[in-house]
């Protein structure tokens, strides 16, 4: 038997944080003789032994003839993969809430949610010892959930891990990324899942990743980012802050970055007029949703299966985007956008000028209560994305880092590079960990 | 009257625009990969030769050159097209402005992109129970569009441009020979102010059709003083009607997107470094102009064969061009099928001697005619036995004749002199000519010498 995991153990967890909707048995595992680690994929990950839903009812008995690349290089480095993850339906969430299947909880405590979309994924970082997590961010889905669990979450800039065998949410905006308890695992494997792949044009112009330690001095904080924080947010921040000077030598600056405000709006644009398109294709005739009544008009199938198995949100999100790309308000919405999404790259590239990296919390508030979260608006939940939203949409690499604990939930801060820099949060990330002790949740036997 | 046409082409490349899987038809969905039935996570990479041959057409319509392109995605429902979005070109085709000139007049050319085709769906079984099948061997094979602007006067002419751009198209990048059934075109009409489009015309012959009926229908239509509505109608091939087509299938919405998997391209250098070999119908205007032959002449020698155009200007490389095309026209053309299936290098220096020596009196027209029938339809070696024969003739001739110079002499003010030397060449030879070829060759070469 593989002697990198105890299974019942992690049967356990599973039973109790609804990580995995799909997970290995006690036969693959046993099978295993030569792994070195386990990892594990978000649900919207190809791989071969396991169907691939991407939380989504229409993806049902879907079972991909393929691995998706960065799946397939963490199996060729050593990895066993343990499972496919939890995560909101096609990623269209900030709380792993809008699922066709489990919704995972919190590691810290069961009455929250994980955050989100890889909800699952963070929760697997967390709580099962020398994991790595598989997690896709397309406005913030690995940082969020990273704060909420107390993991390090890596999203690495757009086009440094191919994208071949993800299922779309954005393709402009989608990165594959790591979670962990530890910044050693994340910069052993980043260079694993990295480089480029001709099967996704967008990672074949990369230049190479070389992580070194550089020694990290000049962070900027945008004094936009701390309009809406939550007070007890505010101050384990401001105190991590602290830290970083007194501990580090680390000095921050506040800067004034005024079109981040744009952010949210340019990408909710453009994230669901993509969306809207990928989505297109699940209408229940080649993959997924087997068994209809196939005797109707195509229009009529397509319609019935796609009210029938589209979640809430995806519906919301399907006709957001359809809107925003019609003949009328492409120009107004669509192309706007698209030229907001330069204006802010533009002004991040100064205020990188003269700092190594751009430092905020990563969300506004702590893991919420699903009590809480059923009582949010959709535009409130858009909205705690404001923090996580313009470096994805810029498609700047960032870490989200545990900073401190309030009422025992995490808090996570967030490090935003310039492009490619990726070396650089990995080592701001290994400054922050040597001084900061990070708390493992207390996990169920 | 006016007529602008969108075509749509094959491009011959061996894989499909996006993916490798095999352009060839064959068993139904037997060429198909998650690429091309877009599957969830499965992604496309561009065909750099789809791009090149896409760049070569768009450079020979004359077209102004983007030097960044990119791809787009329009979105519609039908179940042959797997992602429900076609990859296509919309803001940003790779080219513009162009034109082509046809017999002398200009042809404006709007814009060249291409674009991937989706799946085709083969209904079968009886009415009310028939079911749809689809292949999606076909999903994913590129194509190449060209919008021209509405500067076609006649449905003939119409057809007469589709028919020559597929003639040079063909040769330019190789577009298979049976594009003129498969050319699909959709074209805009108008005989008065407003216009129609006919959508969906399969091959030449139904688009001089649906155009001659659409010319009747909108003329009657004015001369008894109705309007004539903007619309979109189709053409029933059966009944070689054109029949207002449903609005709910045509009005489409397609909400454009760039295509994010592709991202942009630069392709200025890229196009900048293609050579556009020549084509037939330049061709045919060069060689009238380099060769002073008639259009139609020029025309003629093209279209039957790049062979024969080259063939053609090998003989006039020695020869005078007036000499050369009756030879060509006459023989060579009525041989040409058999000729050009075994068409070499070998094959063509001897069809070359045969026409120099014909044009220079060493043989007889039909001698000529006879020799090209010969290489034509004979196996090699009896072919060239046949011209080394007849070479072996003149030969023996000539050895006799520079040997006795008094025959030669007297030859001049005596025809019966000749015998002695018809005597000497019939027992040189063994027999091996009939008396008549020995005196025709004495004859022939007694009057080269001075």
């Amino acid at each position: 038997m593989s002697g990198i995991i105890d299974e019942p153990l992690l049967r356990a967890i599973n039973d109790k944080y609804r990580i995995f909707n799909q997970m290995i048995d006690r036969e693959m595992l046993e099978a295993d003789d030569s792994s070195s680690f386990t990892f594990s994929a978000k649900d919207n990950l190809c791989t071969k032994e396991f169907q691939a839903r991407a939380g989504s009812k229409i993806l049902e008995g879907y079972r991909p003839p393929f691995d998706a690349t960065p799946v397939r290089k963490l199996r060729e480095a050593g990895g066993l993969l343990l499972g496919k993850t939890n995560m909101d339906e096609f990623g269209f969430g900030t709380f792993s809430t809008n699922s066709g299947f489990d919704i995972p909880l919190n590691p810290f405590d069961t009455g929250r949610a994980c955050g989100g979309s890889s909800g699952g994924a963070a929760a697997a970082a967390a709580l099962i010892e020398g994991h790595v997590a598989l997690g896709v961010s397309t406005g913030g889905s690995i940082s969020a959930p990273a704060s909420f669990c107390g993991v390090y979450g890596l999203t690495p800039t757009y086009g440094r891990v191919s994208r071949y065998g993800l299922i779309d949410y954005g393709n402009s905006l989608d990165k594959v990324g790591l979670l962990s308890r530890s910044i050693a695992d994340i910069r052993r494997l980043l260079p694993v899942i990295s480089g480029s792949d001709p099967k996704d044009p967008t990672s074949c112009t990369q230049p190479r990743l070389e992580i070194s330690s550089k020694k990290i001095r000049r962070l900027a904080l945008p004094k936009e980012a701390m309009a809406n924080i939550s007070p007890e947010v505010e101050l384990i921040f401001r105190h991590a802050l602290e830290m970083m000077k007194q501990e580090l030598g680390i000095s921050v600056h506040e800067v004034s970055m005024p079109s981040l405000r744009f952010a949210m709006p340019a990408y909710y644009i453009l994230a669901t007029t993509e969306a809207s398109t990928n989505l297109a294709r699940y209408c229940g005739m080649r993959f997924g949703v087997p068994e209809k009544d196939v005797s109707q008009h195509f229009n009529d199938f397509f319609s019935g299966v796609r009210s029938e198995c589209f979640g809430p949100e995806a519906k919301r999100r399907i006709l957001l985007g359809t809107f925003c790309r019609m003949v009328g308000f492409r120009d107004k919405y669509y192309l706007k956008s698209l030229a907001v999404r330069q204006l802010i790259t533009k002004e991040y590239r100064t205020v990188f000028d003269e700092h190594d990296l751009i430092v905020t919390p990563t969300m506004p508030f702590v893991a919420p209560r699903f009590e809480e979260i059923a009582k949010m608006k959709p535009l409130e939940m858009y909205s705690a994305d404001f923090l996580t939203i313009p470096p994805n949409l810029t498609g700047l690499p960032h870490l989200s880092a545990p900073c401190g604990y309030t009422s025992s939930m995490p808090v996570g801060m967030q490090f935003v590079a310039p492009h490619w820099d990726e070396s650089g949060l990995i080592s701001m990330g290994e400054e922050w960990e040597s001084a900061f002790q990070r708390k493992n949740p207390e996990v169920a036997q | 009257m006016k007529i602008g046409l969108e075509m749509h082409f094959q491009l011959p490349t061996k894989s499909k625009l996006f993916c490798s899987c095999s352009t060839e038809g064959a068993e139904p969905n037997s060429h198909i990969c998650p690429t091309c039935l877009g599957f969830p996570g499965s992604r496309p990479s561009l065909n750099r030769q789809a791009l090149e041959y896409g760049l070569m057409i768009t450079k020979f319509l004359n077209c102004e050159l983007h030097d960044r392109i990119w791809f787009s995605r329009k979105t519609y429902f039908y179940p042959d097209l797997p992602k429900n979005f076609q990859i296509t070109m919309y803001e940003s085709p790779l080219g513009e402005h162009g034109h082509y000139m046809l017999n002398g007049k200009r042809i404006g050319i709007w814009r060249v992109h291409i674009e991937e085709d989706p799946g085709r769906i083969k209904r079968v079984g009886r009415s009310g129970e028939e079911v749809s099948l689809i292949d999606y061997n076909r999903s994913g094979v590129p194509l190449v569009e060209i919008v021209s602007a509405p500067d076609m006067s006649s449905p003939a002419e119409a057809r007469d441009f589709v028919a020559e751009l597929l003639v040079e198209l063909r040769h330019l990048v190789g577009l298979s020979a049976s594009d003129e059934q498969v050319a699909r075109c959709d074209a805009n009409i108008s005989v008065g102010e407003e216009r129609v489009e006919v959508k969906n015309i399969l091959g030449l012959k139904n688009l001089e059709r649906a155009l001659n009926y659409e010319v009747s229908r909108q003329t009657k239509m004015l001369s008894a003083g109705k309007e004539i509505i903007r619309e979109t109608r189709a053409f029933d091939e059966e009944r070689k009607v054109t029949m207002p087509a449903r609005k709910k299938e045509m009005e489409e919405e397609y909400g454009y997107i760039g295509e994010p998997d592709l991202g942009e391209y630069n392709v200025g250098e890229f196009a900048r470094g293609i050579v556009l070999p020549e084509t037939p119908v330049r061709r045919a205007y060069r060689l009238q102009s380099q060769y002073g032959i008639s259009a139609v002449t020029a025309k003629q020698i093209v279209m039957t064969s790049w062979g024969m155009a080259d063939l053609f200007e090998h003989l006039c490389l020695r020869l005078e061009p007036e000499k050369v095309v009756p030879k060509l026209l006459g023989p060579i053309t009525s041989n040409w099928t058999a000729i050009e299936q075994r068409l070499d290098d070998h094959l063509r220096s001897q069809i070359c001697r045969v026409i120099e020596d014909d044009i220079n009196g060493k043989i007889t027209d039909s001698e000529a005619r006879r020799a090209i029938a010969t290489i034509a339809g004979g196996g090699n070696h009896v072919v060239e036995d046949r011209v080394l024969v007849e070479d072996e003739l003149v030969r023996s001739v000539n050895e006799f004749l520079d040997a006795h110079p008094e025959t030669v002499r007297d030859a001049k003010t005596n025809p019966k002199a000749a015998n002695s030397v018809i005597g000497h060449v019939m027992k040189a030879t063994k027999g091996k000519f009939q008396s008549k070829e020995i005196v025709e060759a004495v004859r022939r070469e007694l009057e080269k010498r001075p």
